[in-house]
């Protein structure tokens, strides 16, 4: 397996995802209509790869300069702050490479999920970028146990279209900081 | 419930510690309200009149600090009709007034106003209708214990060897302080011991995290995180010690085959951070890297605190087969904030790439403990050689897979358990305290 890249975050980005995170007051006003069709086929086709646990694939739909953020608490700034991750591109091929081992206990037998994402709202974004906000559920069967996920995802998606890439997936649990169950499929 | 003495036996313990209901609340009431009980760090509280939630076993405590800087141990109970008085898990208040019928009481715990006072009997002094308070508190190197057993030994006598081992964790920091932030709350359905047991467990990694093995071996070689368990961890020099009254350590530093920081596995934003480093403290540069990652021993201190990494982990059980962790993460006070930025990262990478592997493993054993025919849990390894190595304060050490620091916990628990403890509350004021490091 080809060496992993390095890390790219860097204060800069980690200010981009502060930023992010505050980026609800002043309220961003009615979602601009003409964008939601693509974005509604990215994040339609993400929950698909992600329930057939095409994660590789899954993979490639993120940029380099990607970060995957689970807070638990979505107002703190993740430099002081412990999330559930904050996972660059190096950690998520991480996350994935340790289900591939096959010795991922916590996944054998591994969860079958069903996400419904709702709510899709977006909004144009620096240098060509698109702000997506949806709700999601994932429901996890495992074990004879249903167990629902439930957030608010933002999405800062680098391109739409057939190509459509993402460079930052926040999930903001609606349960993050309470009693959370670990989760150990991709949310 | 059987005689407790006969549920511990020379290498092994019988399901029921781990299954019976009738003993959980027995262990409610006397280990976790006879032993010291970790409730809290000083520094989630540094300010005068600030608070924190927390819990002794079941019972919900207000820890808080007077405008004078004293810490008080509130149940949060009102005196009247018994309704929790604090809902938040921290803030800052001087007052916690009862949303039921108003009674209002300092953060010293003292009743200051009844609404509509008239009509109670000649007698009714509010001096008499204070909050609880728990009777003994004490500080060891800014963590703050209460214990509700007037026996109890002095907070010092109780850590005993494990003191020295407190603050190896803590004077890691510049300041020698710690700087407790955030935490993730986790649970599981299984019994709280499951976790205590794994604490002191040198064997398991090489099995239970045999993902997080391959996973680093794969991706990232060399003697990355964990890889001092992929072979005979016995034969690198890693240990495991009995402290005594149910306290564990376990020293991973001797298999280690580089400094913390390069067997850190790379987290987030590594090479950027570790480049800031290295300008701004030019030749010190490695010894501040080493301040990021953890600790690489893991201290318990019986019966719900686990120092592991650069967090403090609390066991809070919620029934006999479900429990909940607390993982604190801590900063190291005086660090640079670089330093501190990576210690978030960290704090996340083994908590949510290998703890969901303990987790599952600790309700495996749950679903097996089910069966009431086969009564036994095995923890015999190492027996033998028990005798073999004790210092003169009592220390017991083997080698990293042997099971002695978990027969050592059930010694002190079932002692605890046996023990005909008077436990008791405090009137305000009336609560002593003990600076014992």
């Amino acid at each position: 397996m080809a060496a992993p890249a390095a890390s790219v975050l860097d204060d800069r980005l980690y200010q981009r995802l502060a930023d992010l995170a505050s980026a609800d007051s002043p309220d961003r006003g009615p979602s601009h209509t003409d964008l939601r069709p693509a974005v509604e086929q990215a994040l339609y086709h993400e929950a698909r790869l992600l329930d057939e646990r095409r994660y590789r694939a899954w993979l490639q739909r993120f940029t380099d300069d990607c970060v995957y953020w689970i807070p638990l608490d979505p107002a703190a700034d993740p430099r002081t702050t412990v999330s559930y991750f904050l996972d660059d591109r190096r950690r998520m091929a991480d996350r994935i490479g340790l289900l591939e081992t096959g010795w991922a206990h916590a996944q054998e037998p591994p969860s079958r999920t069903v996400r419904t994402v709702s709510n899709v709202e977006a909004w144009p974004a620096d240098g060509g970028d698109t702000l997506a906000r949806c709700s999601t559920v994932v429901w996890e069967h495992r074990k004879d146990r249903l167990t629902p996920f439930a957030s608010r995802n933002d999405y800062l998606l680098a391109s739409l279209g057939d190509g459509w890439t993402v460079r930052h997936k926040i999930v903001r649990l609606v349960d993050c900081g309470g009693d959370v169950r670990k989760f150990s499929f991709v949310l | 419930m059987d005689a407790l003495d006969a549920l511990i036996q020379p290498g092994r313990v019988h399901r029921s510690l781990y299954t019976d209901a009738e003993v959980f609340v027995a262990e409610m009431e006397k280990v976790f309200g006879g032993a010291w009980v970790y409730l809290a760090h000083e520094s989630q509280l540094p300010e005068p009149n600030d608070f924190i939630a927390t819990r002794l076993g079941l019972r919900p405590v207000i820890l808080t600090r007077d405008a004078d800087g004293g810490l008080h141990g509130l149940f949060n109970r009102c005196a009247h009709r018994a309704s929790t008085v604090c809902q938040a898990e921290c803030g800052s208040a001087r007052r916690f007034q009862c949303s039921y019928h108003g009674w209002t009481y300092s953060n010293r715990g003292e009743l200051v106003n009844v609404p509509f006072v008239e009509g109670y009997p000649a007698t009714f002094d509010r001096a008499d209708h204070g909050l609880a308070l728990v009777p003994r508190l004490a500080v060891y190197r800014g963590l703050v214990f209460g214990t509700l057993n007037a026996d109890a030994p002095t907070l010092a006598e109780w850590l005993g060897p494990a003191g020295p081992l407190i603050d190896e964790f803590v004077d890691r920091s510049p300041s020698r302080r710690l700087q407790v932030r955030n935490r993730q709350r986790m649970v599981y359905r299984g019994n709280w011991k499951l976790a205590w047991d794994n604490a002191g467990d040198g064997l398991h990694p090489t099995f239970a995290h045999r993902s997080f093995l391959v996973l680093n071996e794969r991706q990232h070689g060399g003697a990355r995180s964990l890889s001092q368990f992929k072979a005979s961890p016995d034969d690198t020099g890693m240990y495991g010690l009995d402290l005594g009254n149910g306290h564990m350590f376990v020293d991973q530093r001797p298999g280690l085959q580089q400094s913390f920081w390069e067997t850190q596995r790379p987290v987030p934003g590594r090479e950027w951070y570790e480049a800031r480093i290295s300008e701004r403290f030019g030749d010190d540069s490695a010894d501040v890297l080493e301040m990021a990652p953890g600790s690489m021993v893991n201290l318990s201190i019986f019966p719900n605190l686990l120092i592991k990494g650069n967090t403090l982990e609390t066991v809070d059980p919620v029934s006999v087969t479900e429990t909940r962790l607390h993982t604190w993460v801590a900063a190291a006070e005086g660090a640079p904030d670089e330093v501190n930025v990576l210690r978030m990262r960290i704090a996340e990478d083994f908590p949510s790439l290998g703890n969901p592997d303990d987790l599952e493993i600790f309700e495996r054993c749950q679903d097996g403990l089910a069966i009431g025919e086969v009564e036994w849990v095995d923890m015999s390894k190492g027996l033998d050689h028990e005798a073999e190595e004790v210092s003169a304060d009592g220390v017991r050490r083997a080698p990293v897979t042997h099971e002695g620091p978990m027969r050592g916990y059930l010694r002190a628990w079932l002692e605890l358990m046996s023990a005909d403890a008077k436990l008791t509350t405090a009137r305000p004021g009336e609560a002593s305290f003990e600076k014992a490091a």
